[in-house]
């Protein structure tokens, strides 16, 4: 057993140690801080020399904006964050931070599409509203930007994500896994526009109308994948899948 | 196939999603079916307008050759809206305040507010005020049918009651007995010349 003191100046003897180890830890964590910050800002400055340099390079170029992408993820940078609004690359010399107001669209699209294609849109399809939403003039917007937004979007826990259907790339707007079979439907679907039925899943797919059924019924009642034609001239009952139908807005 | 948008006969743009099947189908997903008929909410509501009209009744889902036929129907794909799809449409623009019962104690026929009584206060005095009509008494019939047309032309005497009452707080407006019944005088109110 340790000794311990006894009485009322024991108290003010361990409140006394107390008050010394904060200050000491305050005082090691604020020369850290320090440090960090004076690396920070060397580390700024030559990113911020880089982006002025290539400024325009970084705007127009999409191959050279995708390398620079790729040398920030690399050294673990990410442009998007900082310490004022936009990110680093808003600070940089009013650099418009396109990226962050790239992915600010692509949600605009996702959500206002949302409702006609139950949260799954075409990468193609996106690409041209993204386009259209910013006006003839925008600079040229690859897939490649759209990839990279979509990853910028990932902390918000959103559940954008880019998924392969079929070899086509589509966007994913809504926490919803696909299974297999629902997969076969939207590709089968897109061959018909949009319009699918059991018996092409019996006839093409082999598959029982059981399993036919259920799985067309779960994206209807389930996952609000699919809407119900229940004046179909063939089938009587058909379902129509809004991410395989081709709109005009 | 692409879904687009067409122009009816009368002028009106129907939106691309009025040539898609099933958008004329009850969606038995409730999260679907509401967005279905919040569209067909946008889509009445905007034919009324253009068309100016008024009312609109379970029925016309049952007959041709009425007012809705546009929209309630899309023979190039052969679909039409069922008179219980429409029952559930009034039933929700009546909750949603964008249409009521007229005559009440039924749920078969709506007037349509595809203005708000607010919104038909304002014409109302201004039509009032510039055709020179301002502390006159009227009968409603001179403002539902009037000499030459206008935007109160065959108004619902339901609205105008709304729209004079909205007034008449306003202080721009005062009901009058008469002899064929109810009159409304109109002021030019404070701030307005």
């Amino acid at each position: 057993m340790h000794r311990r003191g006894v009485g009322l100046a024991a108290f003010d003897r361990q409140e006394q140690s107390n008050k010394s180890f904060a200050n000491l830890s305050s005082a090691l964590s604020q020369s850290q801080v320090d440090h960090l910050h004076s690396q920070l800002n060397q580390f700024r400055s030559a990113l911020a020399h880089f982006a002025s340099a290539h400024r325009d390079s970084i705007k127009n170029d999409p191959s050279f904006r995708h390398a620079f992408q790729q040398m920030c993820s690399s050294i673990g940078v990410d442009p998007l964050a900082g310490p004022r609004k936009g990110g680093w690359w808003a600070e940089l010399f009013g650099l418009s931070d396109w990226q962050y107001e790239l992915g600010v669209q692509i949600v605009d699209i996702c959500v206002s599409t949302r409702e006609g294609n139950g949260g799954m849109i075409e990468m193609s399809e996106l690409l041209r509203l993204v386009t259209k939403l910013r006006g003839i003039d925008g600079n040229m917007i690859t897939e490649d930007d759209i990839f990279q937004s979509i990853k910028t979007l990932q902390p918000l826990g959103a559940g954008y994500q880019v998924v392969d259907i079929g070899g086509r790339k589509m966007v994913r707007s809504v926490v919803k896994e696909m299974d297999e079979d629902q997969t076969a439907v939207l590709v089968l679907a897109r061959e018909g526009g949009g319009r699918i039925v059991e018996d092409q899943l019996i006839q093409q797919k082999k598959w029982t109308r059981d399993r036919a059924c259920n799985v067309l019924e779960n994206m209807l009642l389930r996952d609000g994948l699919c809407w119900l034609d229940a004046q179909d001239e063939h089938s009587g009952r058909a379902y129509w899948l809004p991410s395989a139908m081709q709109w005009e807005f | 196939m692409t879904l687009s948008t067409q122009t009816t006969p009368s002028g009106f743009l129907l939106p691309s999603i009025h040539s898609a099947p099933p958008f004329f189908t009850e969606q038995p997903n409730p999260t679907t079916q509401a967005i279905a008929t919040d569209h067909w909410i946008r889509l009445i509501l905007t034919y009324a307008r253009h068309r100016k009209l008024f009312s609109l009744k379970v029925e016309d889902a049952e007959t041709s050759g009425n007012d809705w036929d546009e929209i309630l129907k899309n023979e190039r794909i052969n679909r039409k809206m069922l008179p219980s799809h429409l029952s559930n449409i009034l039933n929700a623009m009546v909750k949603k305040n964008v249409a009521v019962y007229e005559p009440p104690k039924q749920t078969h026929s709506v007037v349509l507010y595809w203005r708000t009584p607010e919104e038909w206060a304002e014409a109302l005095h201004e039509w009032a005020s510039s055709t020179g009509q301002l502390n006159t008494i009227m009968t409603y019939y001179d403002i539902t049918d009037p000499p030459i047309n206008s935007e109160l032309t065959n108004i619902p005497i339901l609205l105008l009651k709304k729209a004079i009452a909205v007034l008449t707080r306003l202080g721009k407006a005062q009901v009058i007995g008469i002899a064929e019944g109810e009159g409304v005088r109109f002021f030019a109110g404070l701030g307005n010349k």
